[in-house]
């Protein structure tokens, strides 16, 4: 109690405070995710005889490939349907008043204050061979049969690229935002126009929100497994239905284990990228 | 040992007590853990099974715990001595696998009295069913006009891109593969004439729905007039006022038995066993098979009546002849090779 306590190095936290969400992140996230990792090195179902059959299963399977591929291929897709329809929203946000800016931002997030299945749904309404869109085409002449737009790999990107929206203009928001408008001025001054600005300017120093904006829209699209089975319906396989078929209605936990590293190992691999991307960009923004 | 007035007291008071609340004396112990399916087996469940065992069994309690045949199986697998259910419900696939993984007890069919009053396919001395679960095929009466009559209706030119089916993750999708297999001369060892069936049936094929849920709700959506179907989930429909019927094919309704089990090592084995009696009365079955919930009863004693009588089958005789039950032995056997075909050679 006398003596003054030495003062506290105020660069340094203690860990104290990170501990719960540390020791919960211990049981419920590594415990799991390495219990699936031994599991995935059986080649039996009872899991007794250790080796690496799944992994080879997998990985010789063309089948099994073409449903990854096809997997990554569909978040490619989703991610640049989000940018190419996020980008304007974002870039129009930091350009209206404050009123307008709040309709946006309403706009962007309602998406996010609905239930994913009630958004599928209301996409299966608007698809379907009696949904809007067909009703529309159709009493306008265009179309004499309805087109097939669910269970279709477009009706899915479409689909997925308005429930992940979200994940995509928030960030870009937040970076257009950090950018000084000043630049865009001087830019103007000093003789370009205005695409030249855009491309030399705005959106390199827009990339980091760019570069999150994809790993989130990418990682929540080849994931969705709501959306991806009821718009793609129960022949179009991706990942997350594949693992689905083999845990649940198989009982093939080994396999399903197995799919499940190479798919988060995968995913790993296509953000590690991204993060690459961006870490190129903050020198190229800085430059 | 000094008896005074208030230990004394106390130990008449508790006995007392004991006497007046039976529950007390096993307080540790955790009300009986029935898991059904979720949905309208919930519901039914909530509304009649459950009243019907608290009235036959003194108040005493009971938790429903709804989830899918595979997460009971896995949960108890999770924790076989000690596990966290006592009552399993279970499709006839995934029963074999739980009583493959000896996670079930055997029903005590000499205490039981009402298992001799089930219909003998009903009767399996692993856990009875209390319910059927019948498919046939569904359809949309505003856009066929002819009632379909047979499974090979599903292949008539009339119905270009309007069939729908289900994948073969579904009991439904499995079973009506076996089915059309059958009907081409194969069996449940061999569906290849039933796979050359699909092939065949691609230009009708509208849509492979990834579960009969979502299967059922295409015929809201317009997107299909005709598919095999559930007859349960076809009543849901139709209660919500969307145009479907139900109708049972010529070569027969495939009947699924739903069944009831004891788990093993469960810590309330009697009131497991008393709750598999009550859904096995009569009462019991004749409420379920009532509206709304129209589930197929199979106590031999149990009237038929209503939309059951009208599209199924009058009598326990009647239902005999027009259902059809398939070996799932063998199913399960190939299951896993057929699901693989499936995702692969299936492409629309």
């Amino acid at each position: 109690m006398g003596a003054a306590p030495a003062p506290r190095d105020v660069t340094s936290y203690g860990m104290g405070l990170a501990a719960p969400l540390a020791l919960f992140f211990l049981v419920f996230f590594v415990a799991p995710l390495l219990q699936l990792l031994w599991l995935s090195l059986h080649n039996d179902t009872a899991a007794l005889h250790w080796g690496l059959g799944q992994y080879l299963h997998f990985l010789t399977d063309p089948f099994s490939l073409s449903v990854l591929g096809s997997t990554l291929l569909l978040g490619a897709e989703v991610t640049a349907v989000c940018l190419v329809l996020g980008f304007p929203i974002a870039w129009l946000y930091q350009r209206v008043g404050p009123k307008l800016q709040t309709i946006i931002i309403l706009i962007v997030l309602l998406p996010l204050l609905t239930s994913v299945v009630v958004r599928t749904f209301a996409w299966i309404v608007i698809l379907g061979r009696q949904g809007i869109i067909n009703a529309t085409l159709q009493s306008l002449g265009v179309i004499d049969t309805p087109l097939k737009l669910l269970y279709t790999q477009f009706g899915v990107v479409i689909a997925l690229a308005q429930v992940q929206m979200p994940l995509m203009t928030l960030p870009l928001i937040t970076a257009l935002g950090r950018i000084d408008s000043n630049l865009d001025d001087a830019s103007c001054s000093l003789g370009a126009g205005s695409w030249r600005t855009f491309f030399r300017i705005v959106l390199p120093l827009s990339l980091p929100g760019v570069i999150a904006g994809c790993t989130l829209t990418y990682a929540a699209a080849i994931t969705a497994f709501i959306t991806q089975s009821l718009i793609g319906g129960g022949q179009m396989l991706f990942m997350p239905m594949y693992l689905y078929q083999q845990a649940s209605t198989l009982q093939n936990w080994p396999f399903a284990s197995a799919i499940s590293i190479i798919f988060l190992l995968a995913v790993l691999a296509v953000v590690s990228v991204f993060t690459t991307l961006g870490r190129l960009s903050r020198g190229y923004g800085g430059a | 040992m000094i008896l005074n007035r208030r230990s004394l007291m106390t130990t008449a008071l508790t006995l007392g007590a004991m006497k007046a609340f039976p529950g007390l004396s096993f307080a540790q112990a955790r009300p009986l853990v029935f898991a059904t399916f979720t949905g309208s087996w919930e519901e039914a469940h909530k509304a009649v099974l459950v009243p019907a065992f608290r009235k036959a069994n003194a108040d005493a309690a009971i938790v429903l715990d709804p989830m899918l045949s595979v997460d009971q199986i896995a949960k108890v697998n999770a924790a076989k001595a000690n596990p966290p259910i006592d009552v399993m419900l279970h499709d006839p696939g995934p029963a074999l696998v739980a009583i493959g993984q000896d996670l079930v007890e055997p029903y005590p069919v000499e205490t039981s009295a009402y298992y001799k009053d089930l219909i003998s396919e009903a009767q399996e001395p692993m856990g009875p069913a209390p319910f059927f679960q019948v498919v046939g095929l569904t359809y949309n009466p505003e856009a066929v006009k002819t009632p379909p009559t047979s499974w090979a209706d599903l292949w008539k030119p009339e119905f270009k891109g309007r069939v729908g089916i289900t994948n073969l993750n579904s009991t439904l999708g499995t079973g009506w593969l076996v089915e059309i297999a059958k009907m081409r001369g194969g069996s449940e060892a061999n569906v290849d004439p039933g796979f050359k069936a699909i092939e065949e049936l691609k230009p009708n094929l509208a849509a492979v729905a990834a579960n009969p849920g979502a299967l059922a709700t295409l015929f809201q959506q317009g997107q299909i007039d005709i598919s095999p179907g559930n007859f349960n989930a076809i009543q849901i429909l139709k209660a919500r006022g969307v145009p479907v019927e139900f109708v049972a094919p010529k070569e027969g309704a495939i009947a699924f038995k739903t069944t009831i089990h004891i788990v093993k090592n469960s810590p309330n084995r009697e009131l497991a066993f008393k709750l598999i009696e009550g859904a096995l009365t009569a009462e019991v079955q004749t409420t379920l098979m009532n509206p709304p919930y129209l589930i197929v009863p199979t106590n031999s004693k149990v009237t038929m009546g209503g939309e059951i009588a009208r599209v199924l089958a009058k009598d326990t005789a009647e239902l005999k002849q027009k259902f059809v039950f398939q070996d799932w032995k063998k199913i399960n056997e190939q299951r896993s090779a057929w699901i693989e075909r499936f995702n692969r050679e299936i492409k629309i």
